[in-house]
Order: structure tokens, then sequence, then C-alpha cells
């Protein structure tokens, strides 16, 4: 049965890996909010050329599983490029995730700028403003708070999604509990404990997006 | 009455959004300093579309501009030029338009420190200044979700009045308002036509247009159908299709 006393000292040594997926989240949520707004402005403007690439971009990435993209970029075009061959596991990983968190991020960002109506855009003009002042003085401020809680959403996805990195041979959480399990066949322990450590990180995560909502629906 | 300075020029002004909609034919239009002008007419004749037309949200398809001494040709006009033009003139739009991350008085300033390029001391005074003359001083630090659309068109007029236009471009602005607050910004505009704002208003509301035009224009089929006094045009229409749309509107 469960016992207690294994579930506590596992814990701590499977909790001694957070900061491989804490690791894991920050640098992908950066590259991935990059990504996102490059995407998103050549979509919000259809830059011409770019826009019909960055859509299949797009579609790809959120119509495939990233365990998928996972394997493709690390077995399969590591086949073909010396570069990927020579990554470290964290560091494949990092980049396929930004890639596919950069996708939906994207996504949240183009609805973001397209919330900004019409009119005030044309008050602008009116005004004699440019564009640069437009997008920078009206636009962005009022895109950040409305992108602000989808993007802290897909953060917390992007969390449970770094549980996949050990497929490729990142030592996280993951690998962890199955290093122990290898020695003690106690997966019931084990993994509760996983879980547990996943569940208090969005958990608390969980509460900061609904400050961070209420924040951003009462600004103005 | 006008000291017959022309603000606003329009020559041979057209607008089509392809060949089978021509929206405006040929409008000739001169409009003095300290000119009121009206704009009436039934709906989808081109009237708001005109005055989209003079600052370039909407671009014509052919035709000169000209507003305070600048003028823009449709055909060959640059990007340079529009931001000119659209300093010499502002507009007060239906649905109000305020920034809404901004509160009263930034939506204000807005332009007077981003375009004009005013110290920020020198902005704020003249903001304030504006801000009381339409009754909105109080609210001054509310953001536009806070006001009421009378209160929001209020500060859309202080706003637009900032930059010191050339022309006030006026496009239904108690259209969208529910009718008991039409009239705190119908006084709004009256006085600024006491004070010989040189103003051009599209509207439905003829009562109004009858009281402070100094002249109306009437359009219909894109074009300019009757243009002179409010007596002429409203009191005593020659004008047959007036006629008809001044029955209707009376109804």
């Amino acid at each position: 049965m469960f016992k207690i006393s294994y579930f506590m000292e596992i814990l701590p040594i499977i909790g001694s890996k957070v900061n491989v997926t804490f690791e894991l989240t920050i640098v992908s949520t950066i590259f991935a909010l990059l990504v996102g707004v490059v995407v998103a402005i050549i979509s919000y403007y259809k830059v011409g050329g770019f826009y019909q690439l960055t859509r299949v971009y797009v579609s790809i990435m959120r119509g495939t599983p990233i365990v998928a993209q996972l394997y493709f970029f690390y077995y399969g075009l590591a086949l073909y490029s010396a570069m990927i061959r020579n990554m470290t596991p964290l560091i494949a990983v990092s980049v396929v995730m930004s890639l596919n968190m950069g996708a939906f991020m994207s996504e949240s960002i183009r609805g973001a700028l397209l919330s900004v109506d019409e009119g005030q855009k044309e008050a602008a003009y009116s005004l004699g403003m440019t564009n640069f002042q437009l997008i920078t003085r009206i636009i962005i401020p009022q895109a950040v708070r409305v992108a602000l809680p989808p993007i802290f959403n897909d953060v917390i996805n992007l969390i449970k999604t770094t549980s996949l990195a050990f497929m490729l041979g990142v030592p996280d959480i993951m690998g962890a509990a199955k290093i122990e399990g290898a020695k003690t066949f106690r997966y019931f322990e084990i993994y509760a404990a996983v879980m547990l450590i996943y569940w208090v990180i969005i958990f608390v995560l969980g509460i900061l997006h609904k400050l961070l909502e209420k924040k951003c629906a009462s600004m103005y | 009455m006008g000291t017959e300075t022309p603000m606003v020029k329009v020559e041979h002004l057209y607008k089509e959004f392809d060949t089978e909609t021509k929206v405006l034919k040929d409008i000739n239009l001169t409009v003095n300093k300290n000119e009121v002008i009206a704009i009436l007419g039934p709906s989808g004749t081109g009237k708001s579309t005109l005055l989209r037309c003079l600052n370039y949200l909407t671009v014509p398809t052919k035709g000169i501009i000209e507003i305070g001494g600048l003028r823009v040709d449709a055909e060959k006009h640059t990007k340079k030029e529009v931001i000119e033009l659209r300093k010499h003139s502002s507009m007060v739009f239906q649905g109000y338009n305020l920034f809404k991350n901004k509160t009263a008085l930034e939506n204000v300033m807005e332009a007077l420190i981003q375009v004009q390029k005013k110290p920020k001391a020198e902005a704020e005074k003249i903001s304030l200044d504006l801000l009381k003359r339409v009754g909105m001083l109080e609210r001054k630090d509310f953001y536009p979700s806070k006001l009421s659309g009378g209160q929001q068109q209020r500060v859309g007029i202080a706003r637009a009045l900032a930059v010191n236009p050339n022309v006030l471009l006026f496009d239904e602005p108690t259209s969208a308002l529910d009718p008991e607050l039409v009239g705190e910004v119908l006084n709004t505009i009256k006085s600024l036509a006491e004070e010989g704002t040189t103003m051009l208003l599209v509207t439905h509301e003829i009562g109004f247009a009858r009281e402070v035009a100094t002249r109306v224009l009437f359009m219909d089929g894109g074009r300019i159908a009757a243009d002179g006094t409010p007596e002429e045009i409203i009191d005593h229409p020659e004008n047959e299709r007036v006629r008809q749309f001044l029955n209707f509107i009376k109804k």
C-alpha cells in the first residue's frame, strides 16, 4: 500500500529537479514571446510573402502533437543538420518548445492587436499621428492588457508540457521519477509525488493568473 | 459672417470604391473661415465619405483637396502630404473613438505632445482650458469607460479642438447617443459655432442644422444637389429631392 515514509523520502529527491523545469519554462517563454510578437505583427499587417509562411508555421505547430515535433526535430532533422546533432537535449527541447509555444502565443497576441477597434486608429490618424505613434502609444498598451491573461495561460500549459523533455533524455522531474522507479518499482508513491509537485507549481501560478486577470480588467 | 478667406477647397473630387460604386461624383466646394456648414441628405449619398476624404481616412480616387493652404492631389499624394493635411483639420466621430487607455485629459493632450511637440506643461494648460470649455473639467482623470456617451463626445470635441484646426469635421456626432444626451453635445457644438469655429457638420438633426449652420449642403447620389443658406434649403426648398427628404424626416 501507499507508504507515507517512502513518499516523504522521494519527494525532495524528485523535487530537486524543479530547477530543470523552471529553466526550460523561462527560456522557452522568453523565446516563445519573441517568436510570438514577430509572427503576430506579420499576421496583423499581413506582410507580403511572410504572412503565408507564418500561417503555415502556426498551422503546423498547433496541428501536430508536440511529442512528434520533439522526435522529428531531435531524431529526424538531426540526420541532416550537424547543428542539431551537436545540441544538448536541454537546448533541443528548449528550441522545440519555444517554436511550439511561439505559435500559440502569436495567436494570443494577434487577437489582442485586433481587439483595438478601427475607430481609435482613425482618431489617431485624423490628428496627424504617424503609424509608429499609433502602434506604440495606442495599440500596444491596450493589446498588452488583453494579451497578458491568455499568454499566462500559455505559460501554464508550457510548464506541464516540459514534462515531455525526458523523452529526449533531459533529467527533469519525470526523469528523476523514472530512475527511482527503476530502483524500487514503487510507482504509486513516485508518480503521486510528481503530480503533487506539478500541481503545487500550477496552483500558485493559477492564483497569480487570477490576480493578473483582475488587475488587467480593472485598469481602465 | 465669413471673412471670405477660403479654409477648405475641394476641386473635382471623385471617390469610387470599385467601378460599380461611385460614391462621390465631381464634388466642388469652398469653405470660408468662420462658416458652419451642415451637410444633409439621405443615407448612402456620400456625406460621411466626403468628410472622410478631407482628411484621407478615405482616400479619394481623384481630385484636389486644399486645407489651410496645403494642396493635395489625390492622384499623386504622398504619405507625408497626407500627414501634413491631417494636421490642418480634426474630426469628431459618431462613435467618439476616444483612446481607451488614456484619461479624458490625456486624450486631449495626446496630439499636442505627440504631433505638435508642445511641452507637457503647455499641452496640459491648453487641454484643461478646453475640458473646461466643454464642461468636462471635473472628469479630467476619468477613463472613457467611466464616462457616458455624451461626456465622451464632449471630450472628443475638446480633443479635436486642441490641435487648433483650420476646420473641424463632425461626422454624425450625435447619432450614437441616447436621446437625452444629444442636447449636451449639440449645445457644445452651438457654442463653438457662436465663437466662429469653421466647421463641417454631417448630421440628421435638421432643426439643429437650421439653428447653427450658416450654410447648408444637400447631398444626393454622390453630388451636392443644393447649396444655400438654411432659410433657402430648409425653410423654402426649391429642389424636389430636398423637399421629399425633409418631408420624410418630419414624419
